[in-house]
């Protein structure tokens, strides 16, 4: 009896991680579709300011990414363009379009708590980790997934809580190369577009005591899944030819 | 029995001179090393808060655990016309860090952009001296960046080249600026060189939006010695987050490898000085064993056992402190010249610049309190080394004294 559990345990383990795996794709692309449109509002706390932007993106499969920040004025025109694994950045009052070398790939995205790193592997889940299911209970799901061995990525691990049918995370937590949690992100209010389920509301809080008063929150206004996006959008000229 | 030591050390040359000659020796060598082992530390603690660090750092006390912009020192105008005010306070100048992207037209690289007062910071640092080409940075500059060697090399700019500056503002807005190289500089300090480069503040802030805001007040002080007596002083009239950290917090690192490398010297000493003991104690012990027909021929004419203990004493102390104490005054003149005029590696300067290296001098460090414990230290060693000799001699009877060959 103990051999034919132990042999049953072997043999469902490849299926869960199947099962893992199938999750994060399925999750990748409800939230990616062939090509999405998306317009978001984002708030950036820390002890000292509040500052609210306001963000449109055009995407292409995983790999091409367009941003382009509307509001407030002082930053209004900034572009960003993920070409792969690389990211361009267009400043109108500098005019200058300037890649972000990997030594800054780490440091923070628009002063939020967002990494110039998180848009550039934004998408990679599926490629970088390997998923495995900690806990599948009902409807959700725990997936744990793991750098595959080489894999160029930041995290150590990242822990995701999952609604498996509506195909989108509830919550996930990153962690570092020493298993210290670094930042929580949040999902909420998930809606519907084209067919798509999506969390409206993104909150990252840093796990950081020194960050502790920090926190950032998107709010997605619009989006449009599978529409189509002019391939003009993912060239370098892009940068400055979209910027107003 | 003063005149009869005198006399037996007049008499027994040999010993005389091996042990005053050795005492002389080893005193003189042991103050002129440690006076050059501190002045090299003296000297490398100068010259690396001469750069850019400073003797004394004011801030918002979580800036320094956590960094950042939400602990910035505000009100700097306020602390810094408390910090001047201090007792031996000699300058005092503001500093807004920031972890920018630098981008040429080429290539881009991250890079601690530092908004300084050019002005206060001439009194404080090396940073003008370093220069290399151009021009240091001036009071009314705008757009001037002052970088270093190995910075430009990465970033591939030159002087008169553009250079543009992204980053976050202190309110975590966008910042974004294009620069021109006006200066570049070269510390040696190659992460130095290579990661750091420099604006003027009066013009940063509006950028930065961080205006009467300061990462840290950078003071200096007119003697290093008093540090310590300056921080407590400034401390006593910051108000808490407020606090000011003198070096010895601030390069905590660089005092523990200065004291890991006294250690090192000390232990080398201690072991020639161990050398030195065993001589002495030999020689002493030779001499007093072949006077041992004297002692017991002295013992037989009535002098007492503790009399020749005293006797031998006073030779002890006859031999050792004429030279311990020529040796300590002119090991104190030898330290005290070289501080004032170190020793110079000539035609060097020129070459050390080219790697970047602030100073080509050799100080020694002449202070009365480590020349005179030096100069104990080995009269200690003397006296110890005829403790064995005593206790040979007080082991025979005035007989046996007197039969010993």
């Amino acid at each position: 009896m103990k051999y034919l559990l132990i042999l049953l345990m072997i043999c469902t383990a490849p299926l869960l991680a199947l099962d893992a795996d199938a999750i994060i794709k399925k999750i990748e692309d409800n939230f990616r579709g062939d090509n999405a449109y998306m317009k978001f509002e984002m708030t950036v706390e820390t002890a000292r300011h509040k500052r609210t932007m306001k963000i449109e993106s055009w995407s292409e499969g995983k790999e091409n990414s367009f941003m382009r920040i509307l509001y407030p004025p002082r930053e209004q025109g900034i572009t960003f363009l993920k070409l792969n694994n690389q990211l361009w950045q267009y400043v109108p009052k500098i005019e200058r379009t300037i890649k972000i070398p990997p030594s800054m790939m780490l440091q923070s995205w628009m002063g939020s708590d967002f990494t110039n790193d998180d848009l550039v592997k934004e998408s990679s889940l599926e490629d970088d980790y390997d998923a495995g299911l900690l806990e599948h209970n009902g409807t959700h799901a725990t997936i744990e997934l793991l750098p595959k061995p080489d894999a160029a990525v930041v995290w150590g691990k990242i822990v995701m809580e999952v609604d498996v049918p509506n195909a989108v995370p509830l919550q996930a937590v990153y962690y570092d190369d020493e298993g210290a949690p670094v930042r929580t992100l949040t999902y909420r209010a998930s809606k519907t577009f084209d067919g798509h389920n999506l969390p409206t509301v993104w909150e990252v809080r840093p796990q950081d005591e020194a960050k502790k008063d920090h926190r950032t929150v998107i709010r997605v206004e619009a989006a449009q899944f599978d529409h189509g996006v002019p391939s003009s959008y993912f060239s370098k000229s892009a940068l400055k030819r979209y910027s107003r | 029995m003063w005149r009869l030591a005198l006399k037996n050390i007049t008499h027994y040359r040999g010993r005389t001179v091996t042990t005053a000659g050795l005492s002389f020796i080893t005193t003189l060598f042991f103050i002129i090393y440690v006076a050059f082992m501190d002045g090299a530390h003296e000297n490398m603690l100068h010259d690396t808060l001469k750069i850019y660090n400073a003797p004394i750092h004011i801030d918002d006390a979580r800036y320094r655990d956590k960094g950042g912009f939400d602990y910035l020192l505000n009100d700097v105008e306020g602390v810094r016309k408390t910090a001047a005010a201090t007792a031996h306070v000699t300058a005092v100048s503001a500093r807004l860090e920031s972890y920018a992207l630098l981008s040429g037209p080429r290539e881009s690289a991250g890079a601690m952009l530092t908004g300084i007062e050019p002005d206060n910071e001439r009194r404080l640092s090396l940073l003008d001296k370093a220069l290399q080409s151009g021009r240091y940075l001036r009071k009314d500059d705008t757009n001037a960046l002052y970088l270093g060697e190995e910075l430009a090399r990465r970033l591939q700019v030159g002087l008169g080249d553009e250079v543009a500056f992204i980053g976050s503002a202190v309110d975590g807005s966008f910042a974004a600026e294009l620069f021109t190289v006006v200066g570049i500089f070269k510390t040696g300090l190659y992460e130095f060189d290579a990661s750091a480069a420099f604006v003027n503040k009066a013009w940063f802030d509006d950028v930065m939006r961080s205006r009467n805001m300061a990462s840290y007040l950078a003071v200096n002080v007119d003697d290093l010695s008093r540090v310590d007596a300056v921080t407590a002083a400034l401390n006593a009239q910051l108000h808490s987050p407020r606090e000011a950290v003198s070096w010895k917090t601030l390069m905590h690192a660089l005092v523990q490898a200065m004291e890991v490398d006294s250690l090192f010297g000390y232990i080398s000493l201690g072991l020639f000085l161990i050398v030195i003991f065993f001589v002495i104690m030999i020689y002493g012990f030779l001499n007093l064993s072949t006077r041992m027909r004297e002692f017991g021929v002295l013992r037989a004419l009535g002098v007492r056992s503790e009399q020749i203990r005293q006797l031998v004493v006073y030779e002890a102390l006859l031999l050792c402190l004429p030279p311990i104490v020529l040796a300590a005054v002119m090991g104190y003149g030898i330290a005290g010249y070289y501080e004032l005029h170190p020793i110079v590696i000539e035609g060097m300067a020129e070459a050390y610049k080219e790697y970047g290296i602030v100073s080509d001098t050799i100080p020694m460090r002449c202070d009365l309190f480590t020349i005179s414990w030096n100069a104990l230290t080995v009269f200690g060693l003397n006296l110890l080394s005829i403790v064995y000799p005593l206790y040979y001699v007080k082991g025979f009877t005035p007989v046996e004294a007197m039969r010993h060959v």
